[in-house]
């Protein structure tokens, strides 16, 4: 395999249900993901672009297909190796942010670290200097729930990054942003890319990110369309 | 994630969440004196009876067939040499008994008892004058308790029915013996009307291995009296007693359940509300094992909390409770350490086997599925 792909897909497909109820999330979807760089999807609403970085991330299982990350197939791993995958070499960013309004910013933050087994000074560090980095500094011990939402989504940047993956996968980050907020948080996306070395791929409306990404992929009713 | 890193993010959860962690606290700690209580009551009783009633310091005892109680007991004072000629008996001494009315006002149990033998079958310490010695008439020792409730000490003298006694010492014993009056065996025969006849045998062994056989010999060589040993003394005096433990047992059995799946549906219902969090914590890398680990740690942190709080209530409150036990005594609740060894195993045990089903449910949590349709 080409030392420059990341990750790669082969006829990957998921449906849901049975019989007449069975429905086609992705259909036979195969494509490769260069090191390093930001791939956007985006498509119209249900065109599977959820599905696929719910698939890429291991947190679900294709119907059929094979998805290689780093080489290594991720589809045959199981759940002990999935959750490892999703802890060292993968991050999240959800469109509502996904923080655990029981704990603090800075735990959030600590969490991929805390289940990788990181000293508390180690996580500390590292926390504290990430959110120096995306800009909420001095709110460590505030809640989610008292942050805006702008400062939510760096938030959830942060804990994305904290383990250094090589992965970020971002499922609509803008789409509860304003335009500024979206700016700012796609300055941090580049700079993740550029200094931390980081691979994103981008479900999006966001025809902006789509426009800086490095490449991209149109998926409707499941299938890739363009790209 | 470490042991340690666990813990401490167990306990902050906890900390967040107060007031269903106090309820399940106060549960739990409600469980242990529930536990506590029943089963020190139940000691204290059976230490005290078995103690006293039966337990003159022999291994075996001997009485009538067929009778429920020492008092009402009556077998030949020849049995005693019956027992004496089996191999591996060290002792067998005749002790008669019989509830008399003291200084005619106070019911009282007396016991006849060979003087020679007194120091072998009673552990008594003297608090004034001297424990009888010989077949002497006229003289007696008598109880703390009981002297204490008349208002007599040694060198007074005491009715025993119609008969009057001079008092040779006041005993201690810790035991319902407190409230008695000793004789000779020999005076008490007289006294009660015994001719050639005792209440009860004391037996000790040589070799207490040898108890069971011995039984067996005395139960066949005497047809007409019964044999057993000291410790089941209880439940020959009252088939209710040999029941309480298993009351007990069943409280406890009831209380338990009832605990677990109490706890197990405040932890189904506390993790339910938190799905979105577990399915976070698997998005950001946790594997079931450690949603698992974390589910337990926080059960069994709630189990640890319960039980300190449980085990303090329980000696705070056993410790100035005392149970009337006969005329005038009250036993203090005697605190059997290894009752409070088992309370924290039930709590520890409540709390994972509480812990465990919910655990199993939240770790098979599919983020996909809860960030979709919440």
């Amino acid at each position: 395999m080409d030392d420059k792909v990341i990750l790669r897909t082969e006829g990957l497909s998921k449906t849901y249900g049975n019989g007449p109820e069975r429905t086609i999330a992705l259909d036979s979807v195969s494509l490769q993901v260069d090191r390093g760089k930001l791939l956007a999807i985006y498509g119209p609403s249900g065109s599977g672009k959820t599905t696929l970085l719910f698939l890429l991330g291991g947190l679900d299982k294709p119907t059929s297909g094979r998805i290689y990350f780093d080489g290594v197939e991720v589809t045959s791993m199981n759940e002990r190796r999935l959750s490892r995958l999703r802890r060292n070499a993968i991050g999240f960013v959800f469109q509502n942010y996904n923080l655990v309004d029981e704990l603090t910013v800075i735990e959030n933050v600590m969490l991929s670290m805390m289940f990788e087994g990181k000293s508390e000074r180690e996580m500390n560090t590292r926390a504290e200097q990430l959110l120096h980095h995306v800009g909420i500094a001095g709110k460590e011990r505030r809640r989610p729930s008292q942050l805006s939402a702008g400062e939510q989504q760096r938030v959830s940047v942060a804990r994305a990054i904290a383990n250094g993956p090589q992965l970020v996968l971002m499922d609509e980050p803008t789409g509860n942003l304003d335009q500024e907020n979206s700016e700012e948080l796609m300055r941090l996306v580049t700079e993740m890319i550029q200094g931390e070395g980081a691979t994103c791929i981008v479900a999006t409306h966001n025809l902006d990110i789509v426009h800086e990404a490095h490449s991209n992929i149109f998926l409707k009713s499941g299938r890739i369309v363009s790209g | 994630m470490t042991l340690l890193g666990l813990v401490r993010f167990t306990a902050r959860g906890l900390g967040r969440r107060p007031i269903r962690t106090i309820l399940t606290v106060l549960g739990l700690a409600a469980l242990i004196l529930t536990y506590v209580s029943v089963q020190s009551l139940v000691s204290t009783l059976e230490i005290n009876v078995t103690g006293s009633v039966s337990s003159l310091g022999g291994e075996i005892d001997v009485w009538q067939k067929g009778t429920v109680f020492p008092l009402f007991s009556k077998i030949p004072e020849s049995y005693a040499n019956v027992v004496k000629n089996i191999t591996g008996v060290g002792l067998a001494t005749p002790v008669a008994l019989q509830e008399l009315l003291v200084d005619n006002s106070n019911e009282a149990v007396v016991a006849g008892i060979v003087p020679t033998q007194l120091s072998h079958i009673i552990n008594y310490t003297m608090v004034a004058g001297t424990m009888i010695t010989s077949n002497q008439s006229g003289i007696l020792a008598i109880g703390k308790a009981l002297a204490t409730a008349i208002g007599k000490n040694a060198g007074e003298v005491i009715q025993l029915d119609v008969n009057s006694y001079s008092i040779s010492g006041v005993y201690e014993t810790n035991t319902w013996i407190d409230y008695s009056v000793i004789i000779p065996h020999i005076v008490a025969q007289k006294l009660f009307g015994f001719a050639n006849q005792t209440s009860m045998i004391v037996v000790t062994t040589k070799d207490p291995r040898n108890t069971n056989t011995i039984i067996g010999q005395i139960r066949t060589l005497l047809p007409t009296a019964d044999a057993f040993r000291t410790s089941e003394a209880p439940s020959k005096i009252s088939p209710i007693f040999a029941s309480l433990e298993t009351i007990a047992t069943d409280i406890t059995i009831v209380v338990s359940l009832s605990a677990v799946l109490g706890i197990m549906n405040s932890n189904l219902n506390n993790l339910r509300e938190r799905m979105r969090a577990f399915a976070i914590f698997k998005a950001t890398g946790a594997s079931s094992s450690q949603i698992i680990r974390l589910v337990i740690y926080e059960s069994l942190l709630i189990g640890v909390l319960g039980t300190l709080l449980g085990l303090g209530i329980s000696y705070a409150v056993l410790k100035f409770v005392s149970i009337p036990i006969a005329q005038s005594i009250s036993v203090a609740v005697i605190l059997v350490p290894s009752t409070f060894i088992y309370a924290i195993l039930l709590a520890i045990s409540v709390s994972l086997l509480a812990a465990i089903y919910p655990a199993l449910r939240i770790a098979r949590v599919r983020p996909q599925e809860v960030f979709r349709f919440g």
